[in-house]
């Protein structure tokens, strides 16, 4: 092995915090070092506080500072999975797909609203593309803006009735999600108001 | 691409030694950027070392699990990019797909011009990526192969992760495994009884189910009306589904499903290594494709087995929806039974043969050029991979031994035709109840094999024949005898009860044959000297046909006094009482039994069926009525049920037949055009004695044989070469020529004989559907069954002219004098012609040489007679002495024994007049000709038949020239037949014979004609000898 083995400078699963260069404070567990490229790859909590998911970050060791091995772990780590290399071409064209997707929508003049419908629909249904600023469903339903139900054209049958259950469903969601946000900013506001 | 290489090298770097083996064909294949990297850490898969990045395993295995995740990538300025992270180089150089440059607002996304298609960033500039919300298990796998429900596997992961887990003991409790777990096992009820099903669909969701299978709730009825387009319709559904049924894939499937087997039976190490080890020797013969169908019918073959021979017919006769097939199959897999290894080839070339017949019956029905044409082309496929096994079997023919073996192998796989073998194995049967019942067993099993084999690919023609004139005959015939034979066997051998067992005994009793067999072969000098000589030449396909000619004959012995008995009853079978031969015959040896009980039943039991079925197809020939085709296709079936009833075996030697048709393909492609010739010899000897019932029957195996002609000529390239080396193929090229040519036109004779017959009907212009029907079918032929039918049929020639040879010319004779009551008969007839010339020429060589040279021209006559199938053929008729004959010839068959000499005798002579009378006829059937569309093929089938006669006569006489002349002739007279026949149907026969020179052929005729130069120096010596041996058999007849 040319390189040596993460362990000589990290151990995997010790953690440790540092600060780039461009002051930014980064902590985690360590995945994997690697010593010629100086990659340090940490593994944190996921920001969106979901417990299944990391955030994962690869710091290049040369533009950083403060290196503090806050707790270091000597076992041995554990044997790594092979990987289902398919899967992970498919996730990345399809990612790269969805981005470009949404790309052209943007570039298309496409409102915030039309955005998350499409966003919403995409969880949903793949097959969904925009034409311009139209969602087109499965070729067959056609949501033009303003993206509200009543929008959902095509031919009558299962699949515009579908459709137009998740637009339903989509914007009572988004109804539900502002009232929601609404209250807690009232009840913030309260709190300070308290507090204060 | 990237990807992909940095998946590899990640995997790579995770597994060290194996790593360096994907990363190196990772490098290969994977993204041209990487690749160059990954060129430089490591070379090839010889290059264990990785550099940068791909050195870090840990570092690999990240970063290639977070492909595909977006992520956030600053760099040393500060500004940042975002995109969906593709992979990374040895330098940890990233690149990111669709990226843009993250702008301070959050607001919206980037703009479509704002995204670049991918960035590399090199590992210099990057200060640090972040990858938000990424599932690291995501790409964790477990590897397919490996069981993931292993106490390791279910401990070692843990919701995706890899974590150990203590695994506990389950204690289901007491009462659970008193009462819950017993109850699974002993639950007799099969899930929910339907009427609480319909009740309680009812109930819940308001549907009110019922039995109706005409499902009026969701669907409407199919409106029937007699429109030409309706009909067409109808005929192109029938046509598909008899392609689907046909398929091996189908077949496989239906084996599966109806595979009664246990498991135990299915994967005991013991069973399986015996059949294996003869599927795979035969294998190495067949296709690929071949293979698989052998492996399938294999599956079907051993359950029947077990069950019964008629068991495994069962399977086979609801796959193939041809009943035909079935009775083919039956015999096929009655010669399987004999021995397992058989059963796999048979199995897989009885699908293929089963496939022709299918689409001919369908074909010929429905008016469906396709069909029939399917039938004929698959025929003809299959020659060309007997020839190749012919080849094979020539070459062994040279050493003389080959020939038991070989023909054996080649009448398995082109025997498949249920009646043919029958004939063959008839004929053989006598011959070894002649010889001696046990000690001939192991002569019988040879011949047997021989006669099964001969008898399977006159089956087949016989069939074609069948099919096209009356395939329900045919196939009633075949599975009735087969049928009959096998439960007999069964009961008295082993009993349907004891499947595993009767399986593994049979296998054992088998192999025990295979050693006996040869000792016994050894004793016999020819036969055995044949196979053990064409054993080593031959190795796969001769272990293969050996084996399974082995087992039959051992399974008889063990059977009964059987395995001379089973062949012998073949032949007894045949010549006595079918029913109470077929009891014997049925223990003894399957194949024998198929072969002897198909004849016999066919004649006697079957007698009227097959008279029936001959009329029938006569009439329908001559009526054309396509549907008088379907009707007594469906008689056919039902006949074949109503016996399959009586014998269960029915069923099952369809299977069979299917795989004999199997290994027929691989073992001898030269050797087709000699069981062809074969055929038509025995055919042609019968008319000139007066059994034009055999004729005509012998016409259709004839038809079969075109198909192995024309397989010939497929495979005859590299049967040339296989067979350069032995004299005898030199012969058999330049004969293959002619019969090639002969091929032709019975093939068209055949497809033309359906045509007509549905032509007569409505649906399909005769002269135009025929031709594009042959058409049609040789591509179908070649492309559906092609290679494997090709390969059976010539397998099944060979094994024919070898089984004649082999088999005792008494035999021959008794094949006679049943095959003129049924196409077997006809079969029957042609060993017998081949065996006599056989015999006579005691020397090994030189007979084989003469025999396979005989069988070839006798093939071509025949073929073009048998053909015109008698009836159809008007020439054919007044040739052999009228269609009355077949009762005649039924009766001569009973005498076989005493007769068979003597018909044998008379078969020598007449065959040299008969070349005479041939070349006559052939004259003759021309004038014969003008008469509607099937008379001219058969006129042309005579000419042909002329040109085969002359053929041997040349031999006899002047070898080489012969030789050439032979070719030549045969080339000839197909072109001359056309112009004989100014009918419409001659263009067709014309095209076919084109065809077959074209597509297939060409390639071969110049080879034929190069291979003659070669083939006359061998040819030559080969001739003299023969000239010598066929004097004698002249003195011996």
């Amino acid at each position: 092995m040319a390189a040596p083995g993460p362990g000589e400078y990290f151990s995997v699963g010790s953690h440790v915090s540092c600060i780039t260069c461009l002051g930014q404070r980064l902590q985690g567990e360590v995945v994997a070092f690697d010593y010629q490229s100086k990659m340090l790859t940490l593994k944190c909590a996921s920001s969106s506080g979901k417990p299944n998911l990391n955030d994962v970050i690869l710091i290049n060791l040369a533009y950083v500072s403060d290196v503090d091995i806050i707790n270091d772990r000597t076992e041995t780590p554990p044997p790594l999975a092979s990987l289902n290399v398919s899967k992970l071409a498919n996730r990345a064209r399809t990612e790269k797909e969805d981005k470009l997707s949404q790309a052209y929508a943007i570039s298309a003049g496409v409102s915030v609203e039309g955005q998350q419908l499409f966003q919403t629909i995409h969880k949903t249904i793949k097959d969904c593309k925009w034409q311009e600023k139209n969602i087109i469903v499965m070729d067959d339903v056609v949501i033009s803006p303003p993206y509200q139900v009543d929008n959902c054209k095509g031919k009558e049958g299962s699949a515009l009735s579908h459709v137009r259950k998740i637009v339903e469903k989509h914007f009572r969601d988004l109804e539900s999600q502002k009232s929601m946000q609404r209250s807690q900013a009232q009840q913030t506001q309260k709190d300070s108001t308290l507090s204060s | 691409m990237s990807m992909k290489a940095g998946g590899n090298r990640s995997k790579t770097g995770s597994g060290n030694a194996s790593g360096a083996h994907a990363s190196g064909s990772g490098g290969n294949s994977g993204g041209r950027p990487n690749l160059g990297r990954g060129r430089h850490s490591g070379k090839g898969p010889t290059a264990v070392f990785f550099n940068g990045v791909y050195a870090n395993m840990r570092m690999v295995h990240f970063l290639t699990s977070v492909v595909g995740t977006k992520c956030e990538l600053k760099v040393k300025n500060g500004a940042v990019y975002e995109g969906v992270f593709k992979t990374y180089g040895p330098e940890c150089d990233l690149v990111l797909d669709a990226a843009h440059r993250k702008s301070a607002e959050l607001s919206i996304g980037p703009r479509k011009e704002d995204i670049m298609e991918s960035i590399i960033f090199k590992a210099s500039d990057v200060v640090v990526v972040t990858f938000k919300d990424v599932d690291l298990s995501f790409a964790k796998k477990v590897s397919p192969d490996a069981d993931n429900f292993t106490d390791a596997a279910v401990g070692g992961w843990i919701n995706g992760e890899h974590k150990e887990k203590d695994l506990k003991p389950w204690d289901g409790g007491e009462t659970h495994n008193s009462d819950s777990l017993e109850s699974l096992d002993t639950d007799v009820s099969n899930g929910w009884d339907p009427n609480d099903m319909f009740k309680y669909n009812e109930e819940k969701y308001g549907v009110l189910s019922t039995y109706d299978s005409s499902l009026a709730t969701y669907t409407v009825p199919l409106e029937r009306d007699n429109s030409e387009e309706f009909l067409k319709r109808e005929a192109r559904a029938a046509q598909l589904a008899e392609e689907i049924e046909a398929s091996a894939a189908y077949k496989a499937r239906a084996a599966l499903e109806n595979d009664e087997r246990s498991e135990e039976d299915k994967y005991t190490a013991v069973v399986r290594g015996e059949r294996e080890t003869h599927t795979l020797s035969s294998r190495e013969y067949f296709s690929p494709g071949q293979r698989n169908r052998e492996g399938m019918s294999w599956g079907p073959g051993r359950q029947n087995f077990p069950r019964l021979s008629q068991s495994s017919v069962g399977p086979w006769t609801p796959r193939p929806g041809p009943h035909d097939y079935s009775s083919n199959s039956g015999a096929d897999q009655r010669v399987v039974n004999g021995g397992p290894p058989r059963m796999s080839p048979k199995s897989q070339r009885t699908p293929r043969t089963h496939r022709g017949p299918p689409c001919r019956t369908s074909g010929i029905p429905s008016g469906v050029d396709l069909i029939s044409h399917n039938a004929a082309g698959d025929v003809p496929v299959t020659p060309p991979t007997r020839n190749s096994s012919s080849g094979g079997t020539w070459s062994s023919v040279v050493s003389g031994a080959h020939r038991p073996r070989s023909p054996r192998q080649n009448s398995v796989g082109g025997a498949s035709p249920g009646s043919s073998s029958l004939s063959p194995q008839i004929g053989a049967a006598p011959v070894e109840t002649l010889a001696a019942p046990t000690s001939a067993s192991p002569i019988a099993a040879s011949t047997a094999p021989n006669m099964v084999a001969s008898s399977s690919g006159d089956a087949k023609e016989c069939r074609i024949q069948e099919n096209k004139q009356t395939s329900p005959s045919a196939n009633k015939e075949n599975i009735k005898p087969l049928d009959s034979s096998p439960s007999i066997s069964r009961p008295v051998c082993k009993g349907p009860p004891s499947m595993a067992s009767g399986h593994r005994k049979q296998i054992d009793n088998l192999k025990k044959f295979s050693v006996d067999f040869r000792l016994q072969s050894s004793s016999n000098p020819d036969p055995t000297l044949d196979q053990m000589m064409t054993k080593p030449p031959r190795d796969p396909a001769d272990k293969p046909k050996d084996l399974p000619t082995d087992k039959t004959s051992t399974v008889g012995r063990d059977g009964t006094e059987e395995g001379v008995a089973v062949i012998a009853a073949s032949g007894l079978g045949s010549a006595t009482a079918s029913s109470t031969t077929t009891n014997t015959n049925k223990p003894g040896s399957p194949a024998a039994l198929s072969l002897s009980p198909s004849t016999l039943d066919i004649k006697r039991t079957g007698m009227d069926v097959t008279s029936q079925g001959v009329q029938t197809t006569g009439t329908s020939t001559f009526s054309g009525p396509k549907h008088e085709e379907k009707e007594d296709k469906k008689e056919a079936v039902q006949d074949q049920v109503g016996k399959s009833t009586l014998n269960p075996n029915a069923n099952e030697f369809k299977p069979r037949f299917n795989t004999q048709p199997k290994p027929a393909n691989t073992p001898t492609p030269p050797r087709p055009q000699g069981q062809p010739s074969p055929s038509i010899l025995v055919q042609q000897p019968p008319t000139i004695y007066g059994q034009p019932v055999c004729f005509p029957q012998m016409y259709p195996l004839t038809s079969v044989s075109p198909g192995v002609q024309k397989s010939i000529i497929w495979k005859s390239p590299a049967m040339y070469q296989v067979q350069m080396p032995h004299m005898t193929v030199s012969q058999s090229k330049p004969y293959r020529p002619g019969k090639v040519s002969n091929m032709p036109q019975q093939r068209s004779d055949q497809t033309m004989m359906h045509p007509a017959t549905a032509a007569g009907p409505p649906i399909v212009a005769p002269s135009p559907a025929y031709t594009a029907q042959y058409f049609t079918c040789s591509p179908q032929q070649f492309t559906s069954q092609p290679l494997v039918q090709q390969m059976t049929h010539y397998q099944s020639q060979a094994q024919h002219v070898f089984s004649p040879v082999m088999q005792s010319s008494a035999r021959m004779m008794a094949s006679t004098h049943g095959q003129p009551s049924l196409v077997s008969s006809s079969t029957a007839q042609y060993p017998e012609q081949t065996h006599t010339m056989y015999m006579s020429p005691g020397p090994m060589p030189q007979q084989y040489a003469h025999s396979s040279a005989a069988l070839h021209p006798h093939p071509q006559h025949p073929q073009p007679s048998a053909t015109p199938t008698g009836q159809a053929q008007q020439g054919g008729p007044p040739q052999h002495g009228g269609p009355p004959s077949h009762p005649a010839a039924s009766p001569v068959q009973h005498p076989q024994a005493a007769a068979a000499v003597a018909a044998q005798a008379l078969h020598l002579a007449n065959q040299t007049s008969q070349q005479q009378m041939y070349s006559a006829l052939a004259h003759t059937p021309p004038s014969m000709t003008p008469g509607p569309n099937s008379q001219s093929p058969q006129a042309s089938f005579p000419s042909a038949q002329q040109t085969v006669y002359i053929h041997p006569q040349q031999v006899q006489h002047g070898y080489n020239p012969n030789h050439m002349a032979h070719v030549q002739q045969a080339h000839m007279q197909s072109g001359i037949i056309p112009s004989h026949h100014p009918a419409p149907t001659h263009p067709p026969m014309m095209l076919m014979t084109t065809q077959g020179h074209p597509g297939v052929p060409q390639p071969p005729m110049p080879q034929t004609a190069l291979n003659p130069i070669p083939v006359s120096s061998t040819t030559h010596f080969s001739y003299l000898a023969h000239s010598q041996v066929q004097p004698h058999h002249q003195q011996q007849l």
